[in-house]
Protein backbone atom coordinates (compact mmCIF):
# COMPACT_ATOMS: atom_id res chain seq x y z
CA UNK A 1 0.00 0.00 0.00
CA UNK A 2 1.46 3.18 -0.78
CA UNK A 3 1.92 5.16 2.45
CA UNK A 4 1.88 8.47 0.52
CA UNK A 5 -1.62 8.60 -0.94
CA UNK A 6 -3.64 10.35 1.80
CA UNK A 7 -6.06 8.04 1.42
CA UNK A 8 -4.24 5.34 2.45
CA UNK A 9 -2.99 7.65 5.43
CA UNK A 10 -6.85 7.85 6.69
CA UNK A 11 -7.41 4.39 6.28
CA UNK A 12 -4.24 3.59 8.35
CA UNK A 13 -4.62 6.52 10.99
CA UNK A 14 -8.46 5.49 11.48
CA UNK A 15 -8.12 1.79 11.93
CA UNK A 16 -5.20 2.46 14.10
CA UNK A 17 -7.08 4.78 15.92
CA UNK A 18 -9.50 1.80 17.03
CA UNK A 19 -7.14 -0.38 16.89
CA UNK A 20 -7.98 -2.55 14.17
CA UNK A 21 -5.40 -4.98 12.58
CA UNK A 22 -5.70 -5.62 9.19
CA UNK A 23 -3.83 -7.91 6.59
CA UNK A 24 -2.92 -6.85 3.41
CA UNK A 25 -6.03 -8.43 1.45
CA UNK A 26 -8.19 -7.03 3.83
CA UNK A 27 -6.75 -3.18 3.34
CA UNK A 28 -6.88 -4.02 0.11
CA UNK A 29 -10.34 -4.70 0.12
CA UNK A 30 -10.60 -1.41 2.73
CA UNK A 31 -8.92 0.89 -0.27
CA UNK A 32 -11.24 -0.21 -3.03
CA UNK A 33 -14.00 0.66 -0.72
CA UNK A 34 -12.79 3.52 -0.05
CA UNK A 35 -12.10 4.57 -3.44
CA UNK A 36 -15.79 3.67 -4.46
CA UNK A 37 -17.42 5.38 -1.50
CA UNK A 38 -15.37 8.28 -0.49
CA UNK A 39 -15.79 10.77 -3.51
CA UNK A 40 -19.91 10.47 -3.24
CA UNK A 41 -19.49 11.32 0.70
CA UNK A 42 -17.30 14.09 -0.27
CA UNK A 43 -19.87 15.31 -2.60
CA UNK A 44 -22.57 14.45 -0.05
CA UNK A 45 -20.63 16.36 2.64
CA UNK A 46 -20.39 19.21 0.32
CA UNK A 47 -24.06 19.45 0.20
CA UNK A 48 -25.75 22.60 2.08
CA UNK A 49 -28.81 20.46 3.44
CA UNK A 50 -29.66 22.88 6.52
CA UNK A 51 -32.88 23.38 4.47
CA UNK A 52 -33.59 19.68 4.82
CA UNK A 53 -35.46 18.57 7.64
CA UNK A 54 -34.93 14.85 9.52
CA UNK A 55 -38.74 13.17 9.82
CA UNK A 56 -38.57 12.44 13.64
CA UNK A 57 -38.86 8.68 13.65
CA UNK A 58 -40.60 8.25 10.27
CA UNK A 59 -43.03 6.21 9.53
CA UNK A 60 -41.67 4.03 6.45
CA UNK A 61 -44.90 2.24 5.54
CA UNK A 62 -46.53 5.86 4.73
CA UNK A 63 -45.93 8.51 2.40
CA UNK A 64 -44.12 11.67 4.98
CA UNK A 65 -46.83 14.04 6.25
CA UNK A 66 -47.27 16.78 4.20
CA UNK A 67 -45.14 20.07 4.75
CA UNK B 1 -51.87 -33.06 -14.73
CA UNK B 2 -48.29 -31.63 -15.47
CA UNK B 3 -45.65 -32.81 -13.82
CA UNK B 4 -47.01 -31.52 -9.99
CA UNK B 5 -42.76 -30.32 -9.41
CA UNK B 6 -43.39 -27.96 -12.44
CA UNK B 7 -47.02 -26.46 -11.41
CA UNK B 8 -46.97 -22.85 -10.62
CA UNK B 9 -47.43 -22.32 -6.86
CA UNK B 10 -50.85 -21.58 -7.09
CA UNK B 11 -51.56 -24.34 -9.03
CA UNK B 12 -49.98 -26.42 -6.65
CA UNK B 13 -51.61 -24.78 -3.71
CA UNK B 14 -55.33 -25.76 -6.38
CA UNK B 15 -54.48 -29.12 -6.61
CA UNK B 16 -53.45 -30.32 -2.82
CA UNK B 17 -56.11 -27.95 -1.78
CA UNK B 18 -58.29 -30.38 -4.36
CA UNK B 19 -56.98 -33.69 -3.47
CA UNK B 20 -55.60 -34.06 -7.26
CA UNK B 21 -52.09 -34.30 -5.68
CA UNK B 22 -51.28 -35.32 -2.56
CA UNK B 23 -48.97 -33.74 -0.25
CA UNK B 24 -46.74 -36.38 0.79
CA UNK B 25 -46.22 -37.56 -2.52
CA UNK B 26 -45.73 -33.66 -3.49
CA UNK B 27 -42.70 -33.01 -0.53
CA UNK B 28 -40.65 -36.64 -1.06
CA UNK B 29 -40.87 -35.51 -5.15
CA UNK B 30 -39.38 -31.92 -3.64
CA UNK B 31 -36.67 -33.16 -2.21
CA UNK B 32 -35.58 -35.62 -4.84
CA UNK B 33 -35.54 -33.40 -7.01
CA UNK B 34 -33.71 -30.82 -5.28
CA UNK B 35 -31.35 -34.41 -4.60
CA UNK B 36 -31.14 -34.32 -8.04
CA UNK B 37 -30.71 -30.87 -9.38
CA UNK B 38 -29.01 -28.99 -6.13
CA UNK B 39 -25.85 -30.17 -7.10
CA UNK B 40 -25.05 -28.18 -9.78
CA UNK B 41 -26.27 -25.24 -8.29
CA UNK B 42 -25.95 -25.06 -4.76
CA UNK B 43 -29.46 -22.94 -4.13
CA UNK B 44 -30.66 -25.01 -1.22
CA UNK B 45 -27.50 -25.24 1.84
CA UNK B 46 -29.50 -27.32 3.98
CA UNK B 47 -32.92 -29.80 3.86
CA UNK B 48 -33.87 -31.72 7.04
CA UNK B 49 -36.99 -34.27 5.86
CA UNK B 50 -37.79 -35.30 9.35
CA UNK B 51 -38.51 -31.74 10.13
CA UNK B 52 -40.39 -30.77 6.60
CA UNK B 53 -41.91 -34.08 7.10
CA UNK B 54 -43.80 -33.14 10.81
CA UNK B 55 -44.83 -29.60 9.35
CA UNK B 56 -46.81 -31.40 6.79
CA UNK B 57 -48.20 -33.53 9.17
CA UNK B 58 -48.97 -30.74 11.71
CA UNK B 59 -49.66 -28.25 8.70
CA UNK B 60 -53.28 -26.71 9.38
CA UNK B 61 -56.02 -25.64 6.42
CA UNK B 62 -54.55 -23.01 4.46
CA UNK B 63 -53.92 -21.55 1.37
CA UNK B 64 -50.65 -22.91 1.03
CA UNK B 65 -51.52 -26.42 2.36
CA UNK B 66 -48.86 -29.12 1.77
CA UNK B 67 -47.04 -26.42 -0.67
CA UNK B 68 -43.36 -26.79 -0.24
CA UNK B 69 -41.06 -23.47 -0.18
CA UNK B 70 -37.78 -22.62 -0.14
CA UNK B 71 -36.91 -19.54 2.92
CA UNK B 72 -33.15 -17.53 2.76
CA UNK B 73 -30.52 -18.44 5.37
CA UNK B 74 -31.44 -14.87 7.17
CA UNK B 75 -34.65 -16.47 9.14
CA UNK B 76 -34.13 -18.31 12.12
CA UNK B 77 -36.60 -21.87 12.41
CA UNK B 78 -37.52 -23.66 15.08
CA UNK B 79 -34.37 -26.50 14.36
CA UNK B 80 -31.93 -24.07 12.94
CA UNK B 81 -30.14 -20.61 13.57
CA UNK B 82 -29.88 -18.11 10.34
CA UNK B 83 -26.52 -18.48 9.33
CA UNK B 84 -26.57 -15.13 7.15
CA UNK B 85 -24.32 -16.64 4.23
CA UNK B 86 -20.70 -16.30 6.59
CA UNK B 87 -18.81 -18.03 8.95
CA UNK B 88 -19.89 -15.40 11.32
CA UNK B 89 -22.54 -13.27 11.69
CA UNK B 90 -21.84 -10.22 14.23
CA UNK B 91 -25.51 -10.62 15.45
CA UNK B 92 -26.43 -13.08 18.05
CA UNK B 93 -28.70 -15.81 15.97
CA UNK B 94 -30.44 -18.74 17.69
CA UNK B 95 -33.45 -21.26 15.96
CA UNK B 96 -36.72 -19.91 16.50
CA UNK B 97 -39.83 -18.83 15.20
CA UNK B 98 -39.52 -16.04 12.76
CA UNK B 99 -42.34 -14.38 11.46
CA UNK B 100 -42.33 -15.92 7.81
CA UNK B 101 -41.84 -19.29 9.80
CA UNK B 102 -45.14 -18.20 11.67
CA UNK B 103 -46.63 -16.84 8.75
CA UNK B 104 -46.03 -20.08 6.33
CA UNK B 105 -46.69 -22.42 9.44
CA UNK B 106 -50.02 -20.97 9.61
CA UNK B 107 -50.86 -21.26 5.90
CA UNK B 108 -50.12 -24.86 5.77
CA UNK B 109 -46.90 -24.56 4.22
CA UNK B 110 -44.06 -27.10 4.48
CA UNK B 111 -40.59 -25.79 4.36
CA UNK B 112 -38.10 -28.04 2.35
CA UNK B 113 -34.80 -26.45 2.57
CA UNK B 114 -32.67 -22.84 3.34
CA UNK B 115 -31.69 -20.64 0.40
CA UNK B 116 -28.23 -20.05 0.44
CA UNK B 117 -27.63 -16.41 0.77
CA UNK B 118 -24.55 -13.41 -0.08
CA UNK B 119 -22.08 -13.50 2.66
CA UNK B 120 -23.63 -11.16 5.15
CA UNK B 121 -26.27 -9.97 2.56
CA UNK B 122 -23.80 -7.58 1.46
CA UNK B 123 -23.64 -7.93 -2.28
CA UNK B 124 -26.26 -7.89 -5.62
CA UNK B 125 -24.37 -10.13 -6.97
CA UNK B 126 -24.31 -13.78 -4.65
CA UNK B 127 -21.17 -14.94 -5.35
CA UNK B 128 -19.58 -15.41 -2.17
CA UNK B 129 -21.29 -17.38 0.66
CA UNK B 130 -19.85 -19.20 3.47
CA UNK B 131 -21.76 -22.13 1.89
CA UNK B 132 -20.09 -21.43 -1.57
CA UNK B 133 -21.82 -19.37 -4.10
CA UNK B 134 -25.40 -20.44 -5.68
CA UNK B 135 -25.31 -20.84 -9.45
CA UNK B 136 -27.41 -19.35 -12.33
CA UNK B 137 -29.95 -22.12 -13.82
CA UNK B 138 -29.61 -20.07 -17.15
CA UNK B 139 -25.98 -20.53 -16.77
CA UNK B 140 -24.03 -22.15 -13.74
CA UNK B 141 -21.31 -19.50 -14.88
CA UNK B 142 -23.20 -16.43 -14.16
CA UNK B 143 -24.09 -15.07 -10.66
CA UNK B 144 -27.63 -15.88 -9.33
CA UNK B 145 -28.18 -12.27 -8.19
CA UNK B 146 -27.88 -11.10 -4.27
CA UNK B 147 -28.34 -11.71 -1.71
CA UNK B 148 -31.44 -13.85 -2.13
CA UNK B 149 -29.25 -16.25 -4.42
CA UNK B 150 -30.48 -19.37 -3.27
CA UNK B 151 -34.30 -18.69 -2.92
CA UNK B 152 -34.22 -17.32 -6.46
CA UNK B 153 -32.08 -20.41 -8.53
CA UNK B 154 -34.30 -22.22 -6.16
CA UNK B 155 -37.18 -21.05 -8.10
CA UNK B 156 -35.41 -20.52 -11.36
CA UNK B 157 -34.39 -24.52 -11.83
CA UNK B 158 -38.15 -25.60 -10.20
CA UNK B 159 -36.68 -26.85 -7.22
CA UNK B 160 -40.24 -25.19 -5.80
CA UNK B 161 -42.32 -23.04 -7.00
CA UNK B 162 -41.97 -19.93 -4.11
CA UNK B 163 -39.49 -18.84 -1.79
CA UNK B 164 -38.83 -16.36 0.60
CA UNK B 165 -36.46 -13.90 0.41
CA UNK B 166 -35.40 -10.39 2.11
CA UNK B 167 -34.68 -7.10 0.39
CA UNK B 168 -32.56 -4.49 2.50
CA UNK B 169 -30.77 -2.58 -0.73
CA UNK B 170 -32.57 -4.42 -3.71
CA UNK B 171 -31.78 -8.22 -2.31
CA UNK B 172 -35.01 -9.99 -3.45
CA UNK B 173 -35.07 -7.70 -7.13
CA UNK B 174 -31.45 -8.30 -8.16
CA UNK B 175 -31.36 -12.23 -7.99
CA UNK B 176 -35.18 -12.29 -9.92
CA UNK B 177 -33.92 -10.12 -12.25
CA UNK B 178 -31.13 -12.04 -12.93
CA UNK B 179 -32.79 -15.61 -12.73
CA UNK B 180 -35.70 -14.39 -14.48
CA UNK B 181 -38.39 -14.48 -11.82
CA UNK B 182 -41.05 -11.88 -10.33
CA UNK B 183 -39.97 -10.42 -7.03
CA UNK B 184 -41.51 -7.94 -4.84
CA UNK B 185 -40.09 -5.98 -2.50
CA UNK B 186 -43.30 -5.08 0.07
CA UNK B 187 -43.65 -1.95 1.61
CA UNK B 188 -41.69 -1.01 4.63
CA UNK B 189 -43.24 -2.67 7.80
CA UNK B 190 -46.06 -4.63 5.81
CA UNK B 191 -44.16 -8.17 5.36
CA UNK B 192 -43.63 -10.23 7.96
CA UNK B 193 -40.38 -9.49 9.89
CA UNK B 194 -40.31 -10.69 13.50
CA UNK B 195 -37.34 -12.74 14.47
CA UNK B 196 -34.76 -11.24 11.84
CA UNK B 197 -31.75 -10.72 13.97
CA UNK B 198 -32.25 -7.02 12.80
CA UNK B 199 -35.95 -6.51 13.22
CA UNK B 200 -35.76 -4.09 15.92
CA UNK B 201 -32.97 -2.25 14.33
CA UNK B 202 -33.29 -2.38 10.34
CA UNK B 203 -35.39 0.91 8.53
CA UNK B 204 -34.66 -0.85 4.94
CA UNK B 205 -34.93 -4.62 5.44
CA UNK B 206 -38.36 -6.92 4.45
CA UNK B 207 -39.38 -10.09 3.38
CA UNK B 208 -40.92 -10.99 0.74
CA UNK B 209 -41.69 -13.67 -2.31
CA UNK B 210 -40.04 -14.81 -5.10
CA UNK B 211 -42.34 -16.86 -7.84
CA UNK B 212 -42.21 -17.49 -11.41
CA UNK B 213 -44.87 -14.94 -11.84
CA UNK B 214 -46.92 -12.18 -10.49
CA UNK B 215 -49.72 -14.68 -9.39
CA UNK B 216 -47.54 -17.06 -7.48
CA UNK B 217 -46.14 -13.85 -5.84
CA UNK B 218 -49.50 -12.56 -4.73
CA UNK B 219 -50.72 -15.60 -3.06
CA UNK B 220 -46.99 -16.22 -1.66
CA UNK B 221 -46.85 -12.15 -0.68
CA UNK B 222 -50.22 -12.72 1.14
CA UNK B 223 -49.15 -15.12 3.31
CA UNK B 224 -46.36 -12.61 4.24
CA UNK B 225 -48.37 -10.28 4.89
CA UNK B 226 -51.05 -11.81 6.81
CA UNK B 227 -54.24 -10.01 4.39
CA UNK B 228 -55.09 -10.92 0.92
CA UNK B 229 -53.38 -8.59 -1.73
CA UNK B 230 -56.64 -8.11 -4.14
CA UNK B 231 -56.29 -8.25 -7.61
CA UNK B 232 -57.31 -5.14 -9.70
CA UNK B 233 -57.32 -3.97 -13.18
CA UNK B 234 -54.78 -1.17 -13.98
CA UNK B 235 -56.30 0.99 -16.13
CA UNK B 236 -55.01 3.79 -17.23
CA UNK B 237 -51.76 3.19 -15.59
CA UNK B 238 -49.98 6.56 -15.60
CA UNK B 239 -45.83 5.67 -16.31
CA UNK B 240 -43.28 7.38 -15.33
CA UNK B 241 -39.66 6.44 -16.95
CA UNK B 242 -36.61 7.54 -14.52
CA UNK B 243 -34.95 9.82 -16.41
CA UNK B 244 -30.79 10.30 -16.10
CA UNK B 245 -28.05 6.93 -15.64
CA UNK B 246 -30.62 4.03 -14.49
CA UNK B 247 -32.42 4.07 -17.42
CA UNK B 248 -30.00 5.21 -19.71
CA UNK B 249 -26.29 4.09 -18.72
CA UNK B 250 -27.58 0.76 -19.32
CA UNK B 251 -26.37 -2.21 -21.50
CA UNK B 252 -28.31 -1.69 -25.32
CA UNK B 253 -30.12 -5.26 -25.54
CA UNK B 254 -31.26 -4.15 -21.56
CA UNK B 255 -32.53 -0.91 -22.71
CA UNK B 256 -34.09 -2.04 -25.58
CA UNK B 257 -36.06 -4.27 -23.80
CA UNK B 258 -37.23 -2.44 -20.89
CA UNK B 259 -38.62 0.89 -23.23
CA UNK B 260 -40.62 -2.55 -25.26
CA UNK B 261 -41.84 -3.54 -22.32
CA UNK B 262 -43.15 -0.19 -20.78
CA UNK B 263 -44.70 0.64 -24.46
CA UNK B 264 -46.21 -2.79 -23.57
CA UNK B 265 -47.60 -1.94 -20.58
CA UNK B 266 -48.77 1.71 -21.85
CA UNK B 267 -50.79 -0.14 -24.40
CA UNK B 268 -52.40 -3.01 -22.21
CA UNK B 269 -53.32 -0.44 -19.28
CA UNK B 270 -54.26 1.95 -22.05
CA UNK B 271 -52.13 4.63 -19.79
CA UNK B 272 -49.45 7.24 -20.96
CA UNK B 273 -45.96 7.52 -20.33
CA UNK B 274 -43.72 10.51 -19.33
CA UNK B 275 -40.33 10.70 -18.36
CA UNK B 276 -40.05 11.84 -14.60
CA UNK B 277 -36.42 13.20 -13.10
CA UNK B 278 -35.14 12.27 -9.55
CA UNK B 279 -32.34 14.61 -9.39
CA UNK B 280 -31.87 13.66 -6.12
CA UNK B 281 -31.31 9.48 -7.02
CA UNK B 282 -27.51 9.44 -6.76
CA UNK B 283 -27.08 10.80 -3.67
CA UNK B 284 -30.15 8.96 -2.17
CA UNK B 285 -28.19 5.47 -3.61
CA UNK B 286 -25.37 6.87 -1.84
CA UNK B 287 -27.93 7.64 1.38
CA UNK B 288 -29.09 4.10 1.50
CA UNK B 289 -26.02 2.66 1.34
CA UNK B 290 -24.42 4.56 4.39
CA UNK B 291 -27.84 3.99 6.11
CA UNK B 292 -27.97 0.09 5.52
CA UNK B 293 -24.42 0.02 6.80
CA UNK B 294 -24.36 1.85 9.53
CA UNK B 295 -27.26 0.00 11.13
CA UNK B 296 -25.69 -3.00 11.90
CA UNK B 297 -22.83 -1.71 13.57
CA UNK B 298 -24.42 -1.53 17.44
CA UNK B 299 -23.58 -5.48 17.32
CA UNK B 300 -19.56 -3.77 16.21
CA UNK B 301 -16.24 -3.54 18.48
CA UNK B 302 -13.08 -2.98 17.66
CA UNK B 303 -12.24 -6.12 19.29
CA UNK B 304 -14.58 -8.29 18.35
CA UNK B 305 -13.17 -7.26 14.39
CA UNK B 306 -9.97 -8.31 15.77
CA UNK B 307 -11.22 -12.04 16.26
CA UNK B 308 -13.14 -12.24 12.89
CA UNK B 309 -13.96 -15.84 12.07
CA UNK B 310 -10.73 -16.50 9.63
CA UNK B 311 -13.49 -17.95 7.60
CA UNK B 312 -15.31 -15.05 6.96
CA UNK B 313 -14.31 -13.81 3.48
CA UNK B 314 -11.47 -11.13 2.80
CA UNK B 315 -13.72 -8.96 1.30
CA UNK B 316 -16.58 -9.49 4.35
CA UNK B 317 -13.85 -9.07 6.46
CA UNK B 318 -12.42 -5.50 4.93
CA UNK B 319 -15.92 -4.47 4.55
CA UNK B 320 -16.62 -4.84 8.24
CA UNK B 321 -14.02 -2.74 9.04
CA UNK B 322 -14.31 -0.21 6.70
CA UNK B 323 -17.52 0.26 8.03
CA UNK B 324 -15.97 1.96 11.24
CA UNK B 325 -14.41 4.48 8.70
CA UNK B 326 -17.47 5.69 7.64
CA UNK B 327 -18.17 9.54 9.17
CA UNK B 328 -21.02 10.37 11.37
CA UNK B 329 -21.85 13.44 9.45
CA UNK B 330 -22.70 11.79 5.92
CA UNK B 331 -24.90 9.42 8.00
CA UNK B 332 -27.02 12.23 9.60
CA UNK B 333 -27.17 14.08 6.05
CA UNK B 334 -27.79 10.81 4.77
CA UNK B 335 -31.37 10.91 6.81
CA UNK B 336 -31.86 14.10 5.81
CA UNK B 337 -31.58 12.72 2.35
CA UNK B 338 -33.90 10.24 3.31
CA UNK B 339 -36.77 13.03 4.40
CA UNK B 340 -35.66 14.70 1.26
CA UNK B 341 -36.31 11.69 -1.65
CA UNK B 342 -39.86 10.75 0.51
CA UNK B 343 -41.28 14.20 -0.39
CA UNK B 344 -39.76 13.91 -3.69
CA UNK B 345 -41.28 10.85 -4.07
CA UNK B 346 -44.95 11.84 -2.30
CA UNK B 347 -45.00 14.42 -5.38
CA UNK B 348 -44.32 12.61 -8.11
CA UNK B 349 -46.58 9.85 -7.25
CA UNK B 350 -49.72 12.23 -7.45
CA UNK B 351 -48.52 12.67 -11.07
CA UNK B 352 -47.59 9.03 -11.71
CA UNK B 353 -48.95 5.39 -10.28
CA UNK B 354 -45.72 3.86 -11.22
CA UNK B 355 -42.32 4.14 -11.85
CA UNK B 356 -40.59 2.33 -13.86
CA UNK B 357 -36.64 1.66 -14.95
CA UNK B 358 -34.83 -1.41 -15.40
CA UNK B 359 -33.80 -3.09 -12.70
CA UNK B 360 -30.09 -3.91 -13.17
CA UNK B 361 -28.51 -1.86 -16.29
CA UNK B 362 -27.05 -5.84 -17.71
CA UNK B 363 -27.61 -9.10 -17.50
CA UNK B 364 -26.09 -11.60 -14.73
CA UNK B 365 -22.20 -11.37 -15.05
CA UNK B 366 -19.66 -14.22 -14.27
CA UNK B 367 -19.35 -15.63 -10.87
CA UNK B 368 -15.65 -15.20 -11.31
CA UNK B 369 -15.50 -11.34 -12.22
CA UNK B 370 -18.92 -9.85 -11.39
CA UNK B 371 -18.27 -6.56 -13.41
CA UNK B 372 -20.78 -5.26 -15.93
CA UNK B 373 -20.02 -3.31 -18.92
CA UNK B 374 -22.07 -0.09 -19.54
CA UNK B 375 -21.91 2.48 -21.90
CA UNK B 376 -20.28 4.53 -19.27
CA UNK B 377 -17.66 1.87 -18.94
CA UNK B 378 -16.71 -1.26 -16.91
CA UNK B 379 -18.71 -1.07 -13.25
CA UNK B 380 -18.57 -3.67 -10.88
CA UNK B 381 -21.64 -5.00 -10.93
CA UNK B 382 -22.58 -4.13 -7.46
CA UNK B 383 -21.83 -0.37 -7.86
CA UNK B 384 -24.21 -0.52 -11.36
CA UNK B 385 -27.05 -2.50 -9.39
CA UNK B 386 -27.70 -0.40 -6.80
CA UNK B 387 -28.26 2.76 -8.87
CA UNK B 388 -31.79 1.28 -9.85
CA UNK B 389 -32.70 -1.12 -6.08
CA UNK B 390 -31.79 1.63 -3.57
CA UNK B 391 -34.44 4.36 -3.80
CA UNK B 392 -37.06 2.00 -2.40
CA UNK B 393 -35.15 0.73 0.79
CA UNK B 394 -34.35 4.39 1.55
CA UNK B 395 -37.95 5.42 1.19
CA UNK B 396 -40.14 2.44 2.24
CA UNK B 397 -41.82 2.09 -1.10
CA UNK B 398 -42.83 -1.34 -2.50
CA UNK B 399 -40.95 -2.29 -5.81
CA UNK B 400 -41.19 -5.29 -8.21
CA UNK B 401 -39.18 -6.61 -10.57
CA UNK B 402 -40.69 -8.37 -13.60
CA UNK B 403 -39.16 -10.23 -16.53
CA UNK B 404 -39.02 -8.83 -19.81
CA UNK B 405 -36.70 -10.18 -22.06
CA UNK B 406 -33.02 -11.83 -22.40
CA UNK B 407 -30.07 -11.21 -23.71
CA UNK B 408 -27.19 -13.73 -24.23
CA UNK B 409 -29.67 -16.26 -23.04
CA UNK B 410 -29.91 -14.50 -19.68
CA UNK B 411 -33.15 -12.77 -18.80
CA UNK B 412 -33.55 -8.93 -18.21
CA UNK B 413 -35.89 -7.23 -15.80
CA UNK B 414 -37.92 -4.43 -15.45
CA UNK B 415 -38.59 -3.03 -12.33
CA UNK B 416 -41.88 -1.27 -11.13
CA UNK B 417 -42.24 1.09 -8.17
CA UNK B 418 -45.31 2.74 -6.39
CA UNK B 419 -46.47 4.83 -3.44
CA UNK B 420 -46.68 3.52 0.00
CA UNK B 421 -48.97 0.49 0.59
CA UNK B 422 -49.79 0.15 -3.61
CA UNK B 423 -47.72 -3.35 -3.46
CA UNK B 424 -51.39 -5.03 -5.10
CA UNK B 425 -50.75 -1.91 -8.07
CA UNK B 426 -47.33 -3.23 -8.70
CA UNK B 427 -48.77 -7.06 -8.80
CA UNK B 428 -51.64 -5.66 -11.28
CA UNK B 429 -49.35 -4.31 -13.58
CA UNK B 430 -47.01 -7.41 -13.08
CA UNK B 431 -49.80 -9.11 -14.72
CA UNK B 432 -50.78 -6.94 -17.30
CA UNK B 433 -47.10 -7.05 -18.25
CA UNK B 434 -47.25 -10.51 -18.44
CA UNK B 435 -50.52 -10.78 -20.75
CA UNK B 436 -49.08 -8.10 -22.71
CA UNK B 437 -46.31 -10.01 -23.87
CA UNK B 438 -48.43 -13.41 -23.67
CA UNK B 439 -46.30 -14.49 -20.72
CA UNK B 440 -43.80 -15.11 -22.67
CA UNK B 441 -40.70 -14.33 -19.91
CA UNK B 442 -42.57 -15.92 -16.82
CA UNK B 443 -43.00 -19.30 -18.79
CA UNK B 444 -39.55 -19.48 -20.23
CA UNK B 445 -37.64 -22.10 -18.14
CA UNK B 446 -33.45 -22.29 -18.02
CA UNK B 447 -31.29 -24.58 -20.09
CA UNK B 448 -30.22 -26.40 -17.09
CA UNK B 449 -33.47 -28.21 -17.00
CA UNK B 450 -33.11 -29.50 -20.53
CA UNK B 451 -35.88 -26.95 -21.93
CA UNK B 452 -35.19 -24.69 -24.74
CA UNK B 453 -32.58 -21.36 -24.54
CA UNK B 454 -33.93 -18.45 -23.78
CA UNK B 455 -34.00 -16.36 -27.95
CA UNK B 456 -31.62 -12.92 -27.66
Amino acid sequence: MDASNPANEFIAAGLAAYGIEADEIELAVIGAAHQTFWPPILELLELDTGEIPVERSPDLSQAPPSR
Amino acid sequence: MSEPLDLSLRRQAAALAAGELDPSELLEATLARIEERNPALNAVVETFPEHSREMLAAAPPGPLHGVPIVIKDEWPLPWRAQRFGAAEMLAHAEPGESGPYRALRDAGAVIVGVGNMHELGASSTGNISVYGPAHNPWNPERCPGGSSSGPAASVAARLVAGAVGADGVGSIRYPAAYCGLTGLKPTFGRSAMAGHHMAEISTTIVSGALCADAADCRLLDSVLFGEALTAGEPAGLRIGVIGGEVSEDVAPAVREACETAIEDLRRQTGGEVREIELPELAAATLATVLIANSEGLGDVTPERLNRLDPELSPIGRGLLKYRLLLPAIATVKAQQLRTLARHTLARVFEEVDVLACPTVPAVAPPLEAPLVELPSGTLTADEANVRGGALANLTGIPAISVPVGSSDGLPVALQLQAAWGRDELLLDAAEALECANDRRWVEATPPVLGAETLGA
